[in-house]
């Protein structure tokens, strides 16, 4: 649930003006970008030691070396996607909490309309289902309608 | 001694629950009520003999007896005794007792509420509980057994997982169980309509209490989970998407389409095979979930130890359970009565699209969490599906659900004229629009943080004025008052839990949109200001628990000159297990959570690595999740639930055949 | 309706059976990985030298003609010490030569631990920051990787080497390497 959410501090975070952001902090780094990139990429990356955390939850040595590494290449002016590539190639895509978008992960991505797509197929099935079945019942037939005339004629007598 | 018995009572617990299984089969081919009425004994028995075994087997672990094996593995005599009892459940053979004495629980609350259900049915319900229960019960006696015996005994146990030493976490397991397990009553009605291929409205009546409850217990359960990874894990988030929460998570999404759907089912008189497959896919996430946390096929921080024997084991049950049930499904469903017709612009067409979008939710947390398996078993590659994955699509699928339950409980059974509410959904669309805005306007905020915002005032506006036109619609003040008494509970409830998700998505949004995080290293005396307050350092001290020794630090909060407060976070190191944990500390106030983590200590220069978090509203979730578990036992207190269970004494006599 | 369509619950579930009895049956460790630096050569890596042993250089790998194996270790790693004597027993009694990574380790006791047990390296390198090891995609202390005799990794095994992975896997992925070609 966190990560549109995180987007959304993000953009807060830039579109706020700079008397929102707190001054006190005691070690502020130069670059708070290099900070704020680094950031994003711990969370999208798994820790491989303890595997179900990603990397800015771990304390496990491997990930204090990751998180230095990828502090460094983001200082050094790699962007976001070059560290994730630098990463791929030698762990493989298995150090991606957030899947890529390939052909592998076609269904992944598209399964979840997929799924939407199916139940309103259903729903639709079920409403014409019903509309046919219950017009079939609700016309009378001519003899039928002969018939209930005649009742309510008597009746009206 | 004690323990053997215990043993022994499970042994004959297991055949017991075969003859619950058998008997009545043998009552309905040879036609003998005396057969059937057999189940109700059998269930009692049942009970009686996994309570004693299970308080053995909690026996053992209150006076440490470290010659049971199990025992000596996960307890530890220092251990408080809170959690000596509570380590009952914390390891799989002892949460495997917890399932079937949940499990036998429900057969008895069965046997004693359910007296006035034909005895047939009844019978064929106790029967499926039956083969349930031996499925399990075998399963602790041939692979899983809590009571072997150690030799040599050892002196002291080997403690536990310190981070599970917690409270939150102690108790989390029984609610989650009775939420799992309850879930199983509803699995077996629904194999009894399917096999007696009728399902009427009388049996929906049955089946929905016990759904209701099952959520109720499971929102309690899962919530408790959460709370326990909030205050636990030290990074102030509360839900990781893992594969052991998602397991959790994905029996409650189905369980939420179930109580829905069974709304319709029993107003209505409709959607009945649909309700049954709820039901029987409900169940089967909880098998799943079982399978998850014992297989190993999935690597997650929460599972149990795994053995791959107890994965086929798991397997197989759920290939019985589910896959029985489904077939049965496809066989008989078509067979059940269709029932009433209704427009697709009405209050059951709008449940039909709740439906939908939680029936996709749940199919979509199953996709992502096993799509590793497919993977890897169709490209031999290994991927990840982590938190950022499921946090991209769930939302998006949940925005639309939330809209639609914002006005959906105004519009009218059977069909709606949409344009006797048109003008009320605008009304209050303006308002919640004009309300965010404001709230956008003084605090800054995405068009992410809007939305949620925005979706929150909605669904509590739409809830709150559905409630007040009803009660309004009386003339004199007496006649509201008479409104508001006679108002049913059911519909107190639906409230309560609309109004639980408005206030848990405010806390959500709010805590994560605005939350500040500090990290820093400090030295005693330094200061940290976080939204006006000023965090002091003031002390570290020196600490030795039951099982640990830990570094505390005190920090003085003061949010302005009168109104100061005390946190003391702790860095702990279980020698023991040789293991440094951090236990935050946390200051909970209505509208804000302090949050502070204590970390490393830099030997050199005396200086202590903390993390804060401020998070606004951040209590909202859980009082939203608390307002949702209110709504579901104010909905169970209604009277009609319990009226279901007692009009049949007239037809008792009529139902044998 | 139509009545198949009431059988798609049951074929989903159906399917999704078939992919977990595979994944049970095969009884694989999902925590374990795969190396993705498989048929790769070796990666032209610089290390420093641990004081009174060989320095291990990417020419060393190059040059030699045979299978070798190339480990890494660090005195402060349990599993390490269990593998030792196998390490040991590779060397003298099957006489394969292994390069050793020590990673990010206090040298002398690194040194210590090679006097006491002894050497079971042709080479060693020395990664003390570490970033050798993520080159190298390592994620665990011990791990090996079997080169073949063009320095290409062939496979890697993640965890102390026991007597039977020698015989069930090291062994005969070395014989096989140098029957190659």
């Amino acid at each position: 649930m966190i990560k549109l959410f995180k987007y959304a501090v993000i953009l807060f975070l830039c579109s706020a003006p700079s008397s929102l952001y707190s001054q006190n902090n005691t070690n502020l780094e130069s670059n708070s970008l290099v900070l704020q990139q680094a950031k994003e990429l711990y969370e999208e990356l798994r820790c491989l030691v303890c595997q179900n955390q990603s990397l800015l939850e771990s304390e496990a040595p491997l990930a204090l070396d990751l998180k230095e590494l990828i502090k460094e290449k983001l200082k050094e002016g790699k962007t976001k996607k070059e560290v994730k590539d630098f990463l791929v190639e030698r762990y493989g895509e298995f150090i991606l909490l957030l899947p890529t978008l390939s052909l592998q992960n076609l269904f992944l991505w598209i399964g979840p309309f997929i799924f939407l797509f199916i139940g309103i197929i259903f729903a639709y099935k079920f409403y014409t289902n019903f509309n046919r079945s219950s017009n079939k019942t609700k016309t009378l037939n001519p003899a039928e309608k002969k018939n209930v005339q005649k009742i309510l004629d008597e009746k009206l007598e | 001694m004690l323990v053997e018995l215990g043993h022994f009572c499970l042994a004959l617990a297991l055949s017991v629950s075969i003859l619950q299984f058998v008997l009545p089969i043998i009552g309905i081919k040879l036609k003998s009520t005396r057969a059937l009425a057999t189940s109700t004994y059998s269930s009692y028995l049942f009970f009686c003999l996994v309570s004693f075994s299970f308080i053995s087997l909690m026996w053992a672990y209150i006076s440490s007896d470290f010659s049971v094996a199990l025992v000596a593995q996960n307890s530890h005599s220092l251990k408080p005794l809170i959690y000596k009892v509570t380590g009952v459940w914390g390891n799989h053979e002892g949460s495997l007792m917890l399932w079937i004495l949940v499990l036998s629980l429900y057969s008895l609350a069965l046997s004693i509420i359910g007296k006035n259900i034909p005895l047939k049915i009844k019978s064929i319900v106790l029967s499926v509980q039956g083969l349930i229960a031996s499925a399990f019960t075998g399963f602790i006696l041939f692979t899983s057994n809590p009571f072997l015996r150690l030799l040599p005994p050892k002196l002291e146990g080997e403690g536990f997982n310190p981070i599970l030493q917690d409270i939150g976490l102690a108790i989390h397991p029984p609610f989650l169980y009775l939420g799992y397990v309850g879930l199983s009553i509803t699995f077996s009605f629904s194999i009894a309509a399917l096999i007696l291929k009728q399902a009427d409205s009388i049996w929906i009546k049955w089946v929905r209490p016990w759904a209701m409850l099952s959520w109720t217990f499971l929102t309690i359960g899962i919530a408790l989970g959460s709370w326990w990874a909030y205050r636990e894990l030290g990074w102030g988030g509360w839900w990781f998407w893992d594969p052991v929460e998602n397991a959790s998570f994905m029996p409650w999404l189905a369980a939420t389409a179930l109580l829905h759907s069974s709304i319709v089912a029993e107003k209505r008189n409709t959607l009945k095979a649909w309700t049954i497959l709820l039901a029987l896919i409900a169940f089967s996430f909880s098998l799943l979930g079982t399978f998850i946390v014992r297989s190993g096929v999935l690597v997650s921080v929460h599972a149990f130890a795994s053995d791959p024997s107890r994965g086929i084991y798991i397997l197989l049950m759920l290939i019985l359970f589910t896959g029985g049930s489904l077939a049965l499904f496809a066989k008989n469903a078509p067979k059940l009565k269709s029932g009433n017709m209704f427009s697709p612009i009405s209050r059951e067409g709008a449940i039909v699209i709740n439906n939908i979008i939680f029936s996709a939710a749940a199919a979509t947390v199953l996709l992502g969490t096993l799509y590793p398996i497919f993977i890897d078993a169709l490209t031999a590659n290994k991927v990840s599906v982590g938190p950022p994955y499921f946090e991209s699509v769930f939302i998006p699928l949940m925005v639309p659900a939330i809209l639609l339950c914002g006005f959906s409980p105004m519009l009218t059974w059977k069909r709606a004229v949409f344009d006797n509410i048109y003008e009320r959904i605008i009304f209050i669309f303006i308002v919640s629009i004009l309300i965010t805005s404001f709230l956008i306007y003084i605090r800054n905020g995405s068009a992410m943080t809007f939305l949620g915002i925005f979706l929150s005032i909605w669904l509590f506006l739409g809830t709150i004025y559905d409630f007040f036109e009803r009660i309004l619609r009386g003339k004199s003040f007496n006649e509201v008052a008479k409104r508001i008494v006679s108002y049913p509970r059911s519909a107190y409830g639906m409230s309560f839990a609309h109004i639980g998700v408005s206030i848990f998505i405010l806390g959500a949004t709010m805590s994560t949109a605005y939350k500040t995080e500090i990290e820093t290293s400090v030295q005693i005396g330094d200061k940290i200001i976080v939204e006006n307050k000023e965090l002091i350092f003031e002390s570290i001290k020196q600490n030795q628990g039951p099982n640990w020794l830990a570094d505390v630090a005190t920090f003085r909060i003061s949010h302005n000159e009168s109104d100061i407060s005390f946190l003391y976070p702790e860095r702990r190191f279980y020698p023991a297990s040789q293991i440094n944990t951090s236990e935050p500390a946390i200051l909970s106030r209505l509208f804000y959570d302090l949050y502070i983590v204590l970390g490393e200590k830099d030997i050199k220069n005396k200086n202590f690595a903390v993390r804060v978090y401020y998070s606004p509203l951040l209590n909202f979730i859980w009082i939203g999740i608390a307002f949702m578990a209110f709504g579901g036992i104010l909905s169970l207190s209604d009277k009609k639930h319990r009226v279901s269970y007692k009009t049949l004494r007239k037809n008792r006599n009529l139902s044998i055949k | 309706m139509k009545k198949y369509y009431y059988y798609i619950p049951l074929i989903t579930f159906i399917l999704l059976i078939l992919f977990f009895s595979r994944q049970l049956f095969l009884n694989k460790d999902p925590s374990h990985l795969p190396s993705v630096m498989l048929d790769e050569s070796f990666p032209k890596l610089e290390f420093n030298q641990l004081e009174k042993y060989n320095l291990l250089t990417i020419e060393d790998i190059f040059s030699y003609d045979k299978p070798s194996l190339v480990n890494v270790w660090a005195s402060w790693c349990v599993p390490c010490k269990i593998e030792h004597a196998n390490l040991m027993l590779l060397k003298n009694k099957h006489s394969i030569r292994i390069y050793g990574i020590n990673y990010k380790d206090n040298l002398q006791e690194a040194d210590e631990i090679l006097n006491l047990d002894g050497n079971p390296f042709y080479s060693i390198g020395v990664d003390s920051s570490g970033r050798i090891a993520i080159n190298l995609g390592v994620y665990g202390v011990p791990e090996t990787f079997i080169l073949d005799r063009n320095g290409k990794i062939r496979y890697r095994h993640v965890g102390p080497i026991l007597e039977y992975d020698i015989r069930e896997t090291i062994l005969p992925i070395l014989t096989k390497l140098e029957q190659d070609d």
